[in-house]
């Protein structure tokens, strides 16, 4: 077994998995909205960048830039037409779910009527060198992916904790109720959530498409990925979404070298299961020292 | 916006109903307050206090009637849908203290702060205004940078309340400040927003214990079965007058 290939699989997957967890989550807790759409903003801002590389230039900021503006795009559209007509209405919840479940039903095949069923693929973003550091084989596009993915998180999560907007969609997640006492607009809030959730789902879209490619139902194993980790890690939790992410991506890059990459899903979720026996709130119930009431 | 006291109204409440589902608690009611006062609303719990301060919030489940806060129309008729205009409410000049704190739990107290003053003015002077709140709550300095879910609910009731004074308010709405509390504690908590200079905005408070307010308040208004009864002046206390008990 190549060690050192699944040690730099399991740290791209992690990284690219964590940004996609990390949006599930702040979605959920900020707003109380499972993001079925999230796939579907996920391929479209593949197809974002792919348009950006074939029509204005195959370079690495344009095409990244590209891929997350498409995200925020998406992430304000499916905002629009599935969060701010139903917020305050009964039942808000499961609606919320059947209606970005249909965004992403008919997204996708809107972009397989206007793409066709062949996948794309992205141009490589950050050559094709290798690094080898302390004996494990890193390429370029995979040093690419984890730095970018780690970056622009580290930036997103800085100014959730420094700026006025961060502390507004912050206080959002922990109590809506509360939040509204103090004068913040959950509907101008939930732009801000879904723009950014769907930049981070533009960026994991145009690092995956590294190794992977852009299709139009390629969003829905990175969501369904993305929506364990944040399950696992504790819905909300920023950190417990980052331990998830490392958790199962070092499980992916083991099934698929040990066991095949068709059997990647099924021992992700035993690990879940067996996760959610122990810990019932995800990793943060063991993170969080807060009291909860 | 002059009362026949000639006084300036910072709240007018004209016939307004408010309640939940099927149920109504509010009924039909009037009030009052100008500015620079501090009312104290007495009555027993399930009579409507924190109800009429929700739907002053817009947060009652359903409410219907006229709220004028500063001489602006806040009121609606609403069948669902509460805090969706709440926070329109609040930049109009409203700092409500809800019953049970409603802090958030994984941010610090001095983060709290910082969101009691999400209007423009407010924001900029939070420096000095994070200050002055420190001076009325002593204790929270220590605890500036303390998650407030780690924080005991004497602490965490400072922090809720500071974080309604930091605010730009007219009308500041207490909710039962010292429900929960240790008598002492509960009694230096109201002590503490006795000593908030109004200026021109004004205060009420909503209490069970007419002790705790006796001869600190401006004025006490009874509350019974979702209307207001009666009225004392602090000249003539509730417990020789008696019309609110």
């Amino acid at each position: 077994m190549n060690w050192s290939f699944v040690i730099a699989n399991a740290i791209t997957l992690a990284c690219i998995y964590g940004t996609l967890a990390i949006g599930i989550s702040l979605t959920w807790s900020s707003l109380g909205l499972i993001n079925m759409a999230y796939g579907f903003i996920f391929a479209l801002s593949g197809y974002g960048a792919w348009l950006a590389s074939q029509y204005i230039g195959p370079n690495t900021p344009v095409v990244m830039a590209a891929g997350i503006l498409t995200g925020v795009v998406g992430g304000v559209f499916v905002n629009a037409l599935a969060f701010i007509p139903i917020h305050d209405k009964p039942n808000y919840q499961l609606r919320g779910l059947i209606a970005t479940l249909a965004i992403s039903l008919v997204g996708n095949q809107a972009l397989l009527w206007s793409f066709g069923p062949r996948a794309k693929s992205l141009p490589q973003l950050f050559g094709t060198g290798s690094v080898n550091i302390l004996g494990v084989v890193m390429t370029a596009d995979k040093i690419g992916a984890s730095l970018s993915a780690v970056v622009l998180l580290t930036l997103v999560l800085l100014w959730m904790r420094s700026s006025r907007r961060g502390l507004e969609i912050r206080a959002m997640m922990m109590n809506p109720h509360a939040a509204s006492i103090v004068g913040i607009g959950v509907r101008q809030t939930s732009f801000s959530v879904m723009a950014l959730t769907g930049g981070l789902a533009g960026l994991a879209s145009v690092l995956l498409a590294q190794t992977y490619y852009v299709a139009p139902f390629s969003g829905i194993t990175p969501m369904v990925k993305g929506l364990s980790i944040a399950l696992m890690g504790g819905l909300g939790s920023v950190p417990g979404a980052v331990i998830g992410a490392v958790v199962l991506g070092t499980n992916e890059a083991f099934t698929s070298t040990l066991l095949g990459g068709q059997y990647v899903l099924i021992t992700q979720f035993l690990l879940i299961i067996l996760i959610l026996l122990i810990r019932p709130r995800g990793i943060a119930g063991i993170l969080d020292k807060a009291r909860e009431a | 916006m002059t009362a026949q006291s000639g006084r300036r109204e910072v709240l007018h409440v004209d016939g307004l109903s408010a309640g939940w589902g099927p149920m109504r608690v509010i009924h039909d009611l009037d009030l009052n307050v100008y500015a620079g006062e501090r009312v104290g609303l007495v009555g027993l719990n399930g009579h409507g206090k924190s109800t009429l301060f929700l739907a002053i919030a817009g947060l009652s489940g359903w409410q219907r009637g006229s709220i004028l806060l500063d001489g602006h129309e806040v009121g609606r008729t609403r069948s669902q849908g509460p805090g969706r205009y709440t926070h329109l409410v609040v930049r109009r000049g409203l700092a409500l203290m809800p019953q049970g704190d409603e802090i958030f739990h994984g941010l610090t107290v001095e983060e709290h702060l910082d969101s009691g003053a999400f209007t423009p003015r407010a924001w900029k002077e939070r420096g000095e205004r994070k200050t002055r709140i420190l001076k009325i709550f002593p204790p929270l300095e220590a605890l500036m940078k303390t998650p407030v879910g780690r924080l005991s609910g004497g602490e965490r009731r400072m922090v809720s309340l500071g974080r309604g004074l930091m605010a730009d308010a007219s009308l500041f709405l207490v909710d039962e400040p010292s429900l929960g509390l240790a008598p002492k504690i509960g009694k230096s908590v109201i002590a503490a927003l006795m000593a908030v200079e109004l200026g021109g905005s004004a205060m009420v408070i909503a209490e069970q214990n007419v002790g705790l307010l006796e001869g600190r308040v401006d004025r006490i208004i009874g509350m019974h079965a979702g209307k207001l009864k009666g009225e004392a002046s602090v000249a003539s206390p509730l417990s020789s007058k008696g019309p609110a008990a």
